[in-house]
C-alpha cells in the first residue's frame, strides 16, 4: 500500500520512506515552536517521538495531517514530503490528505453515533460502498483491532457505552477504515489502564505490517517496547534520532541521556 | 505584614461547645434568604390564582367551547379563544421557520468560520439585538417592515406562490402588510438572538478533540457540523429553540403593532389576525370590572400561561439532558 516517495530534490534515498520532513519550522503566532526539523519516517515501521512536555512532539504530529490548519495564527515552513508532494502546499486537498494520514488522539473520541456508524462515517466521506461492502469493511477493521467479538452483537449501540480501552480501539479501527498509509498516534494510551495499554501496544505491532506509524508518547518504556526508531525532541529541536535499541542504551547527546535516565522531564 | 512560617503554631484548646461568634448575622441572613425563596412561590401562586379565578366565569359560561369558538363579540357577550390561539401558534411557527435556520447560520459562521475579532464583534451585536425593547421592534416593524411587506414581499409572493395548488392558499389575499406573516417575521428577528446564543455556546463547548477526530478522517467543516457537532449538541439546541419558542408565544407589543388585530381565522398568512397576547393588550383597557369580557381575557391569559409553561418545561428538560450528555 505504501508507495515510495519521490524525493529527488534532496538527494536522499527515500525509496523506503513513508514520509520525510525537511527543514521544518513551525510557529504558534510569534512562538517558534519547532526549529529546523528534518526527520524520516521509514515505511512500515513505528517511529516514536519522545521528549518533555512542550518540546514540540505533538505539534510535529499535528503538522503531518495539517491539523494546525484549523487554527488561525499557526503556520509551518519547510517541506513535508509524502507521496511525492509537499503536504504543506496550500493547493493540497487536506481532506484527502487526512484520509491517507490518519490520526488517533490522547483520549478516545467516539462520535455521538453507533459503533457501526463510527467506522462507516470516515469511509463514507471518501468512498461509496454498497451495504455489503461496508459491512465487510466494518467487520474487517473491528477484527483487526480485536474488538469484533466484543461488539458484534451490538453494532447499533452507542459507542459511548464502550469502555475506555474499547473506545480507543474503536478509534484506531475508525482510522484504519479509511485505509490510510500512515497512522499518527498522539499519546494513545495516556488515558488508559495498563491492560488496555498492553492491548493497544500489541495492536501497533500488528498494524505496522501494513501501515507506517508515528507515535508520540510520554512513556519511555512504551517507546522502547513499540518503536523501531525513536526521535528525541527538546525545546522545539530534534536532538537525536536513532533505533530504539541504541537510543535507550547508548544515546549520543547528553540531553538525551539525561532525559531517558529520568534526570528531567 | 507576612508572618514568618516559624511563628505559626497550633491553637490549642479552643472551646467548641458554644456558638460564640456570628450567630446573629447567620440568623438574619438565613431568614431573609428563606423569605426570598418562598416569595417567588407566593408570586407564582398569586398569578395563577388571579388568572384561574378571574377566568372561571368565562370557562364556566362557555365550557370547553371557549377553546374552539372563534367568536369575539363584546356586544352579544360571546367570546372564544380559537382565533387568538391559532394566531399565537401560527406566528410562533412562522418565527421558528425563519429564526432557526438563520440562528444556526449565524452560530455556525461565528464558531467555525469568522475571524475571531469579527466573531466577537458580531456576538456582541447579537446580544444587543436581544436587548432591544420589544416596543422598538413594534415601531420599526410598523414603519419599515409593514410597508415593505405590503409593497414588495406580499404582491410578489401572491404572484409566484398564490397559484401553487394547496400551498397557494397561504399566500393569497390583499397585501395589507400587517398580518400573521409580518408578525411571525418580527418575532423571528426577536427570538433569533436567544436561539443563536444558545447554539453558539453549545457549539463552542464541544471538545476540540472530538471535532479534530472528525477532521482527522478528512471531513469538511459542514460534515463535521452535520454528523458530529449537531448530534452531540442536539438536546441543547432543542432547548435553545424551545427557549425562543417560549418568548415568541408571549411576545406582546411588537406583535400588536404589526399583526393587524382582527379576530379572523383563515388560511392566508397575509390576513390580519391576532394572538392571545395582542388581544389581551388591546382589549384589556376596554373591559369593565366584573364583565364577562374581562373574565374571558383572564381565561386567555391562563391558556397562554399553560402553553408557555409546557414549552419552558420542555426547554429545561432538553437543556439539562444536553448538558449531562
Amino acid at each position: 500500500m505504501n508507495k515510495p516517495i519521490m524525493d529527488d530534490t534532496t538527494g536522499h534515498d527515500t525509496g523506503t520512506l513513508a514520509l520525510a520532513i525537511r527543514n521544518l519550522d513551525f510557529w504558534y503566532g510569534s512562538n517558534h515552536a519547532l526549529k529546523d526539523i528534518s526527520l524520516d519516517f521509514p515505511a512500515r515501521q513505528v517511529t516514536g517521538m519522545i521528549g518533555p512536555s512542550g518540546c514540540g512532539k505533538s505539534t510535529l504530529l499535528r503538522i503531518l495531517n495539517r491539523m494546525y490548519d484549523l487554527y488561525p495564527g499557526q503556520r509551518a515552513t519547510g517541506e513535508v514530503l509524502f507521496d511525492g508532494r509537499n503536504i504543506l502546499s496550500p493547493s493540497l486537498d487536506v481532506n484527502v490528505l487526512r484520509s491517507r494520514i490518519g490520526m488517533v488522539f490522547q483520549k478516545p473520541t467516539p462520535f455521538p453515533m453507533s459503533i457501526y456508524d463510527n467506522i462507516a462515517f470516515g469511509v463514507r466521506l471518501h468512498e461509496r460502498l454498497s451495504r455489503t461492502d461496508m459491512d465487510q469493511r466494518v467487520e474487517g477493521v473491528l477484527r483487526r483491532v480485536a474488538l469484533w467479538n466484543e461488539v458484534k452483537d451490538r453494532l447499533g449501540a452507542s459507542a459511548a457505552a464502550l469502555s475506555g480501552g474499547q473506545q480507543q480501539r474503536l478509534c484506531i479501527a475508525r482510522t484504519i477504515a479509511t485505509r490510510p498509509e500512515i497512522i499518527l498516534l498522539d499519546e494513545p494510551t495516556s488515558a488508559l489502564d495498563p491492560i488496555s495499554t498492553a492491548r493497544i501496544e500489541e495492536l501497533l505491532d500488528e498494524l505496522k505490517q501494513e501501515f507506517s506509524i508515528a507515535i508520540v508518547t510520554h512513556n519511555l518504556q512504551q517507546a522502547a517496547r513499540c518503536a523501531d526508531r525513536v526521535a528525541f525532541f527538546y525545546m522545539g529541536e530534534l536532538v537525536e534520532v536513532d533505533t530504539a535499541d541504541k537510543m535507550f542504551t547508548a544515546p549520543h547527546a547528553k540531553r538525551t541521556q539525561d532525559y531517558i535516565t529520568g534526570r528531567f522531564g | 505584614m507576612m508572618e514568618s512560617p516559624s511563628t505559626i503554631t497550633a491553637r490549642d484548646g479552643v472551646a467548641m461547645d458554644t456558638n460564640t461568634r456570628g450567630w446573629f448575622g447567620d440568623l438574619v441572613f438565613g431568614v431573609l434568604a428563606r423569605l426570598a425563596g418562598w416569595f417567588i412561590l407566593l408570586v407564582m401562586a398569586g398569578i395563577i390564582i388571579v388568572l384561574v379565578s378571574g377566568g372561571w366565569r368565562a370557562f364556566s359560561a362557555f365550557g370547553p367551547g371557549f377553546i374552539t369558538s372563534t367568536a369575539w363579540n363584546p356586544i352579544s357577550d360571546h367570546f372564544g379563544a380559537a382565533t387568538s390561539i391559532f394566531g399565537t401558534l401560527v406566528t410562533t411557527l412562522i418565527a421558528l421557520v425563519f429564526a432557526v435556520p438563520f440562528a444556526f447560520g449565524v452560530a455556525f459562521w461565528l464558531v467555525e468560520m469568522a475571524p475571531p475579532a469579527l466573531a466577537r464583534f458580531i456576538e456582541t451585536a447579537v446580544q444587543l439585538l436581544a436587548a432591544v425593547p420589544s416596543i422598538i421592534f413594534g415601531m420599526w416593524g410598523f414603519f419599515i417592515v409593514v410597508p415593505f411587506m405590503a409593497h414588495y414581499i406580499e404582491p410578489v409572493a401572491t404572484h409566484y406562490l398564490g397559484h401553487v395548488p394547496g400551498m397557494g392558499l397561504l399566500f393569497r389575499g390583499a397585501p395589507y402588510g400587517t398580518g400573521l406573516l409580518t408578525g411571525g417575521l418580527i418575532l423571528a428577528i426577536m427570538i433569533t438572538p436567544f436561539i443563536c446564543s444558545v447554539m453558539t455556546d453549545v457549539f463552542v463547548s464541544i471538545p476540540a478533540v472530538l471535532k479534530e477526530s472528525a477532521f482527522g478522517l478528512g471531513a469538511t467543516r459542514w460534515e463535521v457540523m452535520r454528523d458530529v457537532v449537531l448530534p452531540w449538541s442536539r438536546q441543547a439546541v432543542m432547548g435553545g429553540i424551545m427557549l425562543g419558542t417560549g418568548r415568541a408565544l408571549g411576545e406582546t407589543m411588537a406583535v400588536t403593532f404589526v399583526i393587524g388585530n382582527s379576530n379572523r381565522l383563515g388560511w392566508s398568512l397575509f390576513a390580519p389576525g391576532n394572538t392571545i397576547a395582542s388581544l389581551i393588550a388591546l382589549e384589556f383597557p376596554e373591559s369593565s370590572a366584573g364583565s364577562l369580557k374581562l373574565s374571558a381575557l383572564l381565561a386567555l391569559g391562563a391558556i397562554l400561561m399553560i402553553i408557555s409553561f409546557i414549552t419552558l418545561a420542555c426547554s429545561r428538560i432538553f437543556l439539562q439532558r444536553g448538558v449531562s450528555n
